[in-house]
């Protein structure tokens, strides 16, 4: 019986008490909370002669001047954000899918390859990985600022990427490389009509994961002067002193960022589910 | 070359056009990297300089000792131990209000791991770091304790945390990561808890045991054998999240690389040093907690 055993085994204990009468007292008590924390950071703002000025926050969005819409560092730092994600998103998964390929060729070097930058990658922190790449391999291939943070997210990433794809493609049954052969198909022409499209089924719901990782891992780049959203909240935050309202507001917008890409991961993740 | 997965198995050692290719052009990109450090870039390397910054030679006292490079890497280490501790506890607290009946609980845990595993770390370090060295470090009146605090107390701090002139740095360095990994451990601590079947909690129950009674005694210790490996590897991940904190001046090995780069200018051997240490103790680390899984695996099927 699935019902049973999905249920939380702790809700198994009886609530004992009228089940209305409850929610009234939990809904209560979450108020409670809410005003207790409330007061505490009003609280601790004050002790500390801090001046609340929500009100200058949207202006670092965007502001009309002279009857010209002019976009604020917020915004610029937010569209940088996206545009890091995007390019390494696409490169996470060419990365990945190599990677993966390799992992499962038949080619001795290819394999060791494969497997030698998974294990560097999954062994080092990602700010180290950054600055060798920003300070070693920037220098030494000749590559600017802002590719280098794309290039080091995207390995980082790309190590990750590169388990969940060959998850994936192990996860077709064997009988269907079999059956493509037996048609006619090359290996090439098997991979991509009908090992590939089984297999994305089952990829799809954990890479959007990974590209949730990316938006926030992608805050890292701030450390190497790249103008993301984390880089511009520090710059006005250095400007302004409006440490509490840009701080809270930058994390709402990740969150926003992240929470809205989690549920569609999760909205998909049903929808493939019911199809299949 | 997808041969692999159609005929399984037969993984012999056979050179072929794939393995040309590949050794081709890793060959050739390090050939150009040398090229370009070598007749473009003009670096000098000077490994010797940057080793001495791990251990050093001390002619007046006769004998090696650690120098900024090891000092930054046994602070990371601390900084893991302590921080795997503190994760813990709070994961264990967090993961149990997570499968609350009551709403309160439940509405924090999830609250609580909803936002920190949303933020992107850096800047959950930078608005934690904002608050804890402003308000909750003064509050735990650190300062005047170790101003105050007696030479063995001090000898005792510099021994599990860090010099007394950097305790209130690590402490806050602690409380960050201890909040970040309490998150992630608080999951995994969750999916242990409802990894236990129902029918404990209900022969637990039919036996009269209360529902504390019941997580304590039955559930947690089944609970806790089953998550052991996914904190073991949490463990290496927070070896990792740990440079995290040289962002906030906190003297771990990251932050203490950075140093030593800027004071040295050799900047390639200092980051390929350190990414070398990382990458040795995460690696044994990794390795040494499969074994002992495996072991454990074995020691319960017999």
């Amino acid at each position: 019986m699935p019902d049973s055993a999905s249920a939380p085994a702790v809700l198994a204990f009886p609530a004992g008490r009228d089940s209305r009468q409850r929610l009234l007292a939990d809904l209560g008590q979450i108020a409670l909370l809410l005003a207790g924390v409330s007061w505490l950071v009003l609280r601790g703002a004050r002790s500390m002669h801090y001046d609340w000025q929500w009100y200058r926050v949207p202006d670092y969005f965007v502001r009309v001047a002279d009857g010209e819409i002019v976009w604020g560092p917020l915004a610029k730092g937010m569209l940088v954000t996206l545009e890091i994600s995007a390019l390494g998103l696409v490169l996470t998964v060419v990365i990945g899918l190599i990677t993966a390929l390799l992992r499962l060729s038949q080619s001795f070097a290819g394999r060791v390859l494969a497997t030698g930058y998974l294990g560097l990658i999954r062994n080092t922190p990602l700010l180290v990985q950054l600055y060798v790449f920003y300070f070693v391999l920037g220098p030494t291939l000749g590559i600017g600022r802002f590719w280098t943070g794309v290039l080091c997210l995207a390995f980082f990433e790309g190590s990750y990427a590169a388990e969940i794809i060959r998850g994936g493609i192990q996860s077709v049954a064997k009988g269907q490389w079999e059956a493509s052969q037996s048609l006619g198909l090359s290996r090439y022409a098997g991979f991509r009509c009908v090992i590939l499209p089984q297999a994305m089924r089952i990829m799809l719901p954990p890479l959007t994961g990974q590209s949730v990782s990316l938006i926030k891992d992608s805050s890292i780049v701030s450390v190497i002067a790249i103008f993301d959203l984390t880089s511009e909240g520090r710059n006005v935050i250095s400007d302004t002193f409006m440490s509490f309202e840009i701080w809270f507001t930058v994390a709402a917008l990740y969150l926003t960022l992240t929470l809205s890409l989690s549920t569609a991961a999760s909205g998909l993740e049903r929808w493939l589910r019911r199809d299949a | 070359m997808l041969e692999v997965s159609a005929t399984s198995g037969t993984k012999r050692l056979r050179i072929g056009w794939l393995d040309v290719v590949i050794l081709a052009v890793v060959a050739s990109f390090l050939a150009f990297v040398a090229y370009r450090v070598g007749n473009v870039l003009h670096y000098k390397w000077r490994w010797d300089r940057i080793l001495s910054y791990v251990l050093r030679w001390d002619p007046k006292r006769g004998e090696w000792v650690t120098n900024l490079l090891a000092q930054g890497f046994f602070t990371t280490m601390r900084l893991t131990i302590w921080g795997m501790l503190c994760a813990t506890v709070i994961g264990i607290v967090m993961g149990i209000c997570r499968l609350s009946p009551a709403l309160l609980p439940r509405f924090i845990a999830r609250i609580y791991v909803e936002l920190v595993r949303n933020i992107p770390p850096l800047v959950f370090v930078f608005i934690v770091y904002f608050f804890v060295s402003g308000q909750i470090v003064s509050l735990l009146g650190l300062d005047q304790f170790v101003a105050s605090a007696s030479p063995a107390v001090l000898d005792a701090i510099g021994f599990l945390f860090d010099q007394p002139k950097l305790f209130t740095n690590f402490i806050t360095g602690l409380i960050c990561l201890s909040l970040f990994e309490g998150a992630y451990v608080t999951e995994i601590v969750r999916a242990g808890i409802e990894s236990i079947e129902t029918g404990q909690w209900q022969a637990a129950q039919s036996l009269g045991l209360t529902r504390w009674q019941t997580l304590r005694l039955v559930v947690l210790p089944q609970a806790v054998a089953r998550i052991l490996p996914a904190l073991a590897g949490q463990l290496i991940s927070l070896i990792k999240t740990s440079s995290i904190v040289s962002l906030i001046a906190i003297q771990e090995l990251t932050f203490m690389a950075g140093e030593v780069a800027v004071s040295t200018s050799s900047v390639f051997e200092v980051w390929i040093v350190v990414a070398g240490m990382y990458f040795v103790i995460c690696f044994v680390c990794a390795q040494l907690f499969s074994r002992l899984e495996r072991n454990l695996a074995v020691a319960r099927a017999s």
